[in-house]
């Protein structure tokens, strides 16, 4: 059984007229355990509505239709009780793009702690899990210092370790890197990564960078509140203009090659990375001097 | 702005720093109490004696004690002018009559002693609690010291989480004005000239944005506190733990033979008739 | 020229090395360095006797990475902060000269800052683009043709103009917040970082709208950001720092040229241009440095002897 199962699910938010307005329209979509998903689509394709569904953090659920299924929790059912949804919000994780906005107490390992605080975690097992935390982020020597202090990067890392001693089995990150800068992206990224490699924790990212979806083991293409495209990022990307048509960009080393297929060149994919690119274009230029 | 440090805590190596936030607030208030309890001569120069121990045993320098006392001059010169001019000792030699102004020698000691009390509750106040205590510390301690009061539906808990959000934020909101200001004057926006109600009107460009995004800030952070499963403070633990040592309870006792002390003395005072007695 | 200008002018030519120096130039670093919270325990150099030109009308663009003191270098440009020491010229002169008249360099050079759309306030979309035309003291007739003008480059379609700017959508409160700059008309614009969080497309439709507007006034743009491809494509002039200091700046060309010292300071330079990098170790060689994929397409259809103009 999948650990997110998503069947026939619409959404709408009220306006201020009273007027519904669709976000999500009829989504069906599965997510296994260990998988790494990168959800793409430009501002306002639903993505955002999506992974706040899924933690049960959406203002109102009188336009919901459809079913989500997490590990055996129905999040759509009238009868869900309040421990269900704290188990839900036990199970999945959730990092947002606002460093600043997550962040809750003044001291670094304080705010990994409100988590399982929360849960009610008592010590010395407590200790254990921010410690724990603290150093798969590899923030542990600033444990003790002020959040605002910290670079952007350093408090989206604080961020995840808040989540991650709660020990979810999935977590989303909802744009966690548009507010940073090259270097702190890279951290958020390589942080996430080993999480869905040695901690096995399923991971959905929610991004608008193309670079960060060449990377992940699937990708889902959200236009318009609908899936557009699903599959590995071989696949999606091989649909330049479907993806252009949904306000996204291809890499520019991807769209390069496949500008010089369309052209005549015979070149044998994947070409997800630079280095991927390189490979297929040298020989390419191997075969071309050879002969 | 940078740089910016939020209340006063000054961070040291001390016993003052080292004893349990608990205790610290229960020690303020008991000098307080102390400081009230004074009547006469002796026991104001004990209590001036006890705030120069306080000073020395946080090892927080003099010239950042002072600059808090600095602050209140105004209201300290106030009421000792108070004092000395509206005191009047009945069948006493005044020590000076000038036309409608009287000063008695007990006007004097009186001022004095009005001086003392207060920078003593200063000084105790703020070595206690603001300067050798974090605020976070702070918070926690009166949450515990108030938990009992959660049985009669008094909201303690939520009444703490505020006062942590608060100082979660008000550095980011400090650093926030200072941009939207810079801004705002990038479009010509002038906040140094003209007269009060314009300097006043020039403001609202840098309010209505802070407020906007307060209000943003407001609304991503409880969404955020839900994702981590806040649900109030029931059945929350905590990760720090506080404990009692031998040295918060000796620090109690002190303060316990400090007043007790003070007692004696103004007994003693009421019965020999000795200086002054208010 | 004035006298005083140009015994400013001998001054600096005569003692400082400018970096990419120009006839002209529209605005000038002369030695310039600012210290953070002199005297106090947080004390930091942001930027490090930089001497720098700007070349007039070029749309220059400035990248490092965070704490180079790139975002220090355009609160200078516009007098939001005074330098610690040295000179910040505006067309040859101090823009320090008479400090109580730094608002008047303000309308002068046009700063949009980070996140620009935080700062908007006003009731409608026109009011708030509105009010720095105001601050000048314009007549209203004048204001109100700035705003259309200004709101026609950054693309904000006319019926948004009455809305509260607060129910825009994110990119569009960007745009509000750009043409709030541009109608005042600045010699100078200088935006940091403008299209920081936009998806591809927003990201696209600001930095279009920005060389449009460059190349239809003639008005010098700076701009600050991380992102090297957006840089390589539309900037002129491009300016690396580094450690408080300017590392390298020139045309694109140049900069590009050098694409390995951008790498060894940590700069992600355009995925393209790592690609080619690593096919010229393949042995293939290239007439120039590439950094748009448009370039790089052609210099690569040569290379393998393919058509122009095939199938895109």
């Amino acid at each position: 059984m999948p650990l997110i199962d998503i069947k026939h699910l619409s959404y709408a938010y009220r306006e201020e007229n009273g007027e519904p307005v669709p976000v999500l329209k009829d989504i069906s979509l599965s997510i296994e355990k260990g998988e790494y998903v990168v959800i793409l689509g430009h501002n306002g394709s639903g993505k955002s509505t999506l992974a706040k569904l899924l933690n049960m953090v959406v203002d109102d659920y009188e336009f919901a239709e459809g079913e989500i299924n997490v590990e055996g929790i129905n999040v759509l059912s009238e009868d869900i009780t309040e421990e269900d949804v704290l188990n839900l919000r036990k199970t999945v994780g959730m990092v947002f793009q606002n460093p600043d906005n997550q962040l809750v107490a003044t001291i670094v390992e304080e705010d990994v702690a409100f988590g399982p605080e929360n849960l009610g975690i008592p010590n010395p097992e407590l200790r254990e899990r921010v410690d724990n935390a603290l150093a798969t982020v590899g923030m542990t020597e600033y444990a003790h210092h002020e959040p605002h202090r910290l670079s952007g990067g350093q408090k989206q890392r604080v961020a995840i370790a808040g989540i991650i001693a709660m020990m979810p089995r999935v977590m989303i990150f909802d744009e966690s890197t548009a507010m940073l800068d090259p270097i702190g992206r890279r951290e958020v990224i390589d942080t996430l990564e080993m999480l869905n490699r040695e901690k096995g924790i399923t991971v959905l990212s929610i991004t608008h960078y193309m670079d960060e979806a060449a990377r992940a083991d699937r990708v889902i293409v959200l236009d318009d509140g609908k899936v557009l495209l699903d599959g590995t990022p071989a696949e999606v990307f091989s649909h330049g203009d479907m993806l252009r048509a949904a306000g996204l960009e291809l890499p520019q080393c991807t769209a390069l090659c496949y500008e010089l297929m369309a052209a005549g060149l015979e070149l044998k994919g994947p070409f997800n990375t630079p280095e991927q690119c390189a490979k297929a274009l040298a020989k390419a230029w191997r075969e071309k001097e050879g002969c | 702005m940078k740089g910016f440090a939020l209340g006063q805590y000054y961070p040291a190596d001390s016993v003052m720093h080292r004893l349990d936030p608990r205790m610290k607030v229960i020690m303020a208030v008991a000098y307080i109490v102390a400081s009230f309890l004074c009547k006469n001569f002796y026991t104001f120069v004990l209590l001036l004696l006890s705030a120069v121990f306080l000073v020395l045993a946080s090892r927080i320098p003099l010239k950042i004690v002072f600059r808090s006392i600095r602050a209140l001059i105004f209201i300290m010169a106030f009421t000792a002018v108070l004092n000395i001019f509206w005191f009047v000792e009945k069948d006493a030699e005044p020590l000076l009559q000038w036309r409608f102004i009287t000063i008695y020698t007990g006007g004097l000691y009186n001022a004095l002693f009005i001086l003392i009390r207060i920078v003593a509750m200063v000084i105790g106040t703020s070595i206690f609690l603001t300067y050798t205590t974090s605020p976070i510390a702070l918070t926690d301690a009166i949450e515990r010291l108030l938990h009992p009061l959660a049985k009669i539906k008094v909201p303690v808990h939520e009444f703490a989480m505020m006062m942590t959000i608060a100082l979660r934020f008000i550095p980011t909101i400090v650093e926030e004005t200072d941009k939207i200001m810079s801004a705002q004057k990038a479009r010509g926006a002038d906040f140094t000239t003209g007269s009060l109600m314009k300097r006043a009107k020039a403001l609202i460009p840098v309010i209505i944005p802070l407020f906007a995004s307060a209000f943003r800030r407001a609304g991503e952070l409880a969404t955020a506190m839900e994702c981590r499963c806040y649900h109030g403070g029931e059945g929350k633990t905590k990760l720090r733990i506080l404990k009692y040592h031998v040295r918060d309870f000796l620090a109690l006792f002190c303060i316990l033979l400090f007043i007790a002390g003070i007692v004696v003395i103004n007994i003693l005072g009421a019965k020999f008739g000795w200086l002054y007695t208010m | 020229m004035s006298k005083k200008k140009k015994q400013i002018e001998a001054e600096a030519m005569a003692s400082v090395e400018i970096i990419h120096p120009a006839e002209n130039p529209k605005l000038r670093l002369l030695n310039v360095s600012y210290v953070y919270s002199k005297g106090t325990p947080f004390e930091m150099k942001a930027l490090d006797s930089v001497s720098l030109d700007i070349h007039p009308g070029k749309l220059t663009g400035i990248i490092g990475h965070t704490g180079s003191g790139k975002s220090t270098m355009v609160q200078l440009f516009n007098g939001l902060t005074t330098p610690t020491s040295g000179k910040v010229l505006l067309d040859g002169e101090d823009i320090w000269a008479k400090p109580k008249e730094i608002g008047k360099i303000r309308f002068r050079v046009g700063l949009v800052m980070q996140y620009p759309e935080y700062q908007l306030f006003e009731e409608t979309v026109s009011e708030d683009i509105a009010f720095g035309p105001k601050n000048m003291g314009l007549p209203r007739e004048e204001v109100l043709e700035r705003v259309a003008e200004s709101a026609r480059f950054v693309g904000l379609p006319p019926d948004i103009m009455d809305m509260s700017p607060f129910d825009l959508s994110g990119g569009q409160k960007r745009r509000v917040a750009i043409a709030g700059i541009m109608a005042m008309r600045p010699e100078v614009l200088v935006l940091d970082e403008p299209a920081a969080g936009l998806d591809p497309q927003g990201r696209r439709a600001i930095f279009s709208g920005i060389k449009q507007y460059n190349r239809q006034t003639g008005c010098t743009v700076i701009i600050v950001s991380h992102s090297m491809e957006d840089m390589a494509e539309f900037c002129d002039d491009v300016v690396v720092m580094a450690h408080s200091k300017v590392l390298m700046a020139g045309s694109r060309d140049e900069i590009f040229a050098h694409a390995d010292k951008l790498e060894a300071v940590g700069l992600d330079i355009p995925q393209i241009t790592r690609l080619a990098l690593m096919l010229v170790k393949e042995g293939l060689t290239f007439p120039e440095s590439l950094y748009t994929v448009n370039y790089a397409a052609a210099a690569f259809k040569d290379a393998f002897g393919l058509k122009e103009g095939g199938d895109v």
